[in-house]
């Protein structure tokens, strides 16, 4: 659809929109910057003055919880797993995209169940897995697990910016005398990056998000990701929630920055299965 | 596929061979992570489901006796209908409110003003944030003595003494559903917008042209228009309420007195808070039969999507 009748009334109107839906956020951060006197107040300022922020939450959080030991494990976790299921899917997302074989017809029924089994139902085989192979309380479990669960959705999106890729440019290559995987590697690869870039970020999005998987494969609290440290702070006595806000805060804001790089290729490339 | 014949060759067949060879090669790993994945995690889904009694000693879980106990211990407990009860009030007092939210939001994007792609950015937002931080910022939200909504609710004249949202057994629902429907709506903005986007534009201008008001033209342009994507929204955004685990769990964990208890939430406390892994495992069969019957009913659009 065009352009609304007066375009700078409707972005101001959309704005108004965004700050209503942003309350929870913004509200984050207000809690985050304001002294105890005035979080833990029955008046709450919805607008606090500038004076009165203070970013001493934010030292408090990383002095009273090993956050900066849990960010690590989490990114740990989201760079491996990331990784291993784009290799994974870029691999299977080509052969898919190129080769009609059985396995094409039940891409499809895969992803579908997968959108139909719960984290919390699966974890219990996996939970017995990691038992098995003496991998509870192990980073790699938890990467391993996140992997999986990333390439079934990560494999179809893949197909999908593969498919846009003509075939012309590796049988060129191919006629060139060039293999067919140095064909995919060097000429198919590069093509894609822009999906691949999307992909990444779509699966380093949830792999830090992850909680179940990390609460049952992970007791040892010098090996908690940032979701699992963060409940942990739910069940205190009297919680500090400005340095809960702010710990909070720090947890985000990679994932955010990542959000708003990847928004457009969501909008423009798909629009079935992008929600896990 | 005309892929293969493409490429002259004086051994055509064993070329052909082999490239079966190399797509099969490039698929293994896939493969073996979807078995990982999926297959064997509901193969031992099914066995422990027939094994009955409680085991601290997940091992040992197949020399437990067979049969159907475990079945007729979950079937027949009034707790799982319970449960069943508040996995359908959570999905559709959740996915209701996010379509309504959803569409509003579609369609006051679907426009072209400045700034639009950083606004958009900024809708989708909440998407992005971890379920389990989107629990804690409504815990504190919706905190009995200095939550901002009881201020608001006060402020207004709505309330007299304050709401502890989550330990009330009659508002604890309402309060996981908030953050659940934040951070699901932006699914349905993401899906309507781009439905909404293969929309030809000039059958705007030709309706523009007739004199059609804003509602005309949603109701007769773009709502047909989306009507298929919705209803695919609609099943695989309920899908993923039906699973929600994170945000019940870290705000609630199924309480208070099992108000907020939905079957994800039950599995999880017999295998992890009671140790009876076959009775989880009977909750989790049960939960995909349900599901299973939402993808069936609405087989057409899906069949569209994923085959």
């Amino acid at each position: 659809m065009g352009p609304p009748r007066r375009p700078l009334a409707w972005t101001v109107a959309v704005a108004l929109l965004c700050v209503v839906l942003l309350f929870p956020l913004y509200w984050m951060f207000v809690t985050a910057v304001l002294p105890t006197s005035q979080v833990l107040s029955r008046e709450p300022t919805l607008l606090p003055a500038l004076s009165d922020i203070s970013f001493r939450a934010f030292a408090s959080a990383f002095a009273r919880k090993p956050l900066a030991t849990w960010l690590t494990n989490s990114l740990l976790v989201t760079v491996g797993a990331t990784a291993l299921s784009l290799v994974i899917a870029a691999l299977a997302g080509y052969s898919l995209s190129r080769f009609r074989t059985r396995a094409q017809e039940l891409t499809g029924l895969t992803l579908l169940l997968t959108k139909m089994l719960p984290g919390s139902l699966i974890v219990i085989p996996f939970f017995i897995m990691a038992t098995t192979f003496h991998l509870i309380d192990s980073l790699w479990a938890l990467m391993l697990a996140n992997a999986a669960v990333g390439v079934p959705f990560a494999t179809w999106l893949l197909k999908g910016f593969f498919d846009g890729i003509p075939r012309d440019l590796e049988h060129a290559a191919m006629i060139d005398g060039c293999g067919h995987m140095t064909a995919f590697l060097y000429i198919i690869i590069p093509l894609a990056r822009p999906g691949i870039a999307a992909c990444a970020i779509y699966l380093a999005i949830l792999s830090w998000s992850e909680f179940v998987f990390a609460k049952t494969l992970i007791n040892d609290q010098a090996r908690w990701t940032i979701t699992t440290g963060m409940v942990s702070f739910i069940g205190e006595h009297g919680i500090d929630w400005s340095a809960l806000m702010a710990a909070g805060i720090i947890s985000m804001v990679p994932m955010i920055v990542l959000f708003l790089l990847l928004e457009p290729f969501l909008v423009s490339g798909m629009t079935a299965g992008s929600q896990r | 596929m005309a892929s293969r014949s493409a490429v002259p060759s004086p051994g055509r067949g064993s070329l052909a061979r082999r490239e079966r060879i190399f797509a099969y090669a490039l698929l293994a790993p896939a493969v073996a992570a979807v078995f990982a994945l999926i297959a064997y995690p509901m193969y031992l889904i099914f066995s422990m489901s027939f094994r009955e009694g409680k085991s601290l000693n997940f091992l040992a879980l197949h020399t437990r006796p067979f049969g159907l106990g475990n079945y007729e211990a979950v079937l027949t407990d009034s707790a799982t209908w319970h449960s069943v009860w508040v996995s359908f009030a959570y999905t559709f007092g959740t996915i209701l409110p996010a379509f309504l939210l959803g569409l509003g939001t579609a369609v006051v994007l679907n426009r072209s003003f400045p700034l639009r792609r950083w606004l958009r950015s900024l809708v989708l937002l909440p998407w992005a944030v971890p379920g389990v931080m989107v629990s804690i910022v409504f815990l504190w939200l919706f905190d009995a003595s200095f939550g901002v909504t009881n201020y608001f609710l006060r402020s207004l004249g709505l309330i007299s003494t304050d709401i502890s949202w989550y330990t009330n057994e009659s508002t604890a629902l309402i309060a996981v559903i908030v953050p659940t429907l934040w951070k699901g709506y932006p699914f349905f903005t993401l899906t309507l917008l781009a439905a909404m986007q293969s929309i030809p534009g000039n059958l705007y201008e030709a309706a523009e042209v007739d004199g059609a008001s804003a509602w005309q033209r949603f109701t007769n342009i773009t709502w047909p228009g989306i009507r298929g994507q919705a209803t695919l929204a609609l099943v695989l955004n309920g899908l993923w309420v039906f699973r929600e685990f994170d945000i019940i769990y870290a705000a609630t964990g199924g309480g208070p007195s099992k108000t907020t208890e939905t079957l994800g939430i039950r599995a999880y406390n017999e295998a992890f808070g009671y140790f009876y892994m076959g009775r989880a495992a009977v909750i989790g069969v049960l939960m995909l039969a349900i599901a299973l019957v939402a993808v069936l009913l609405a087989r057409k659009q899906l069949r569209k999507e994923f085959f």
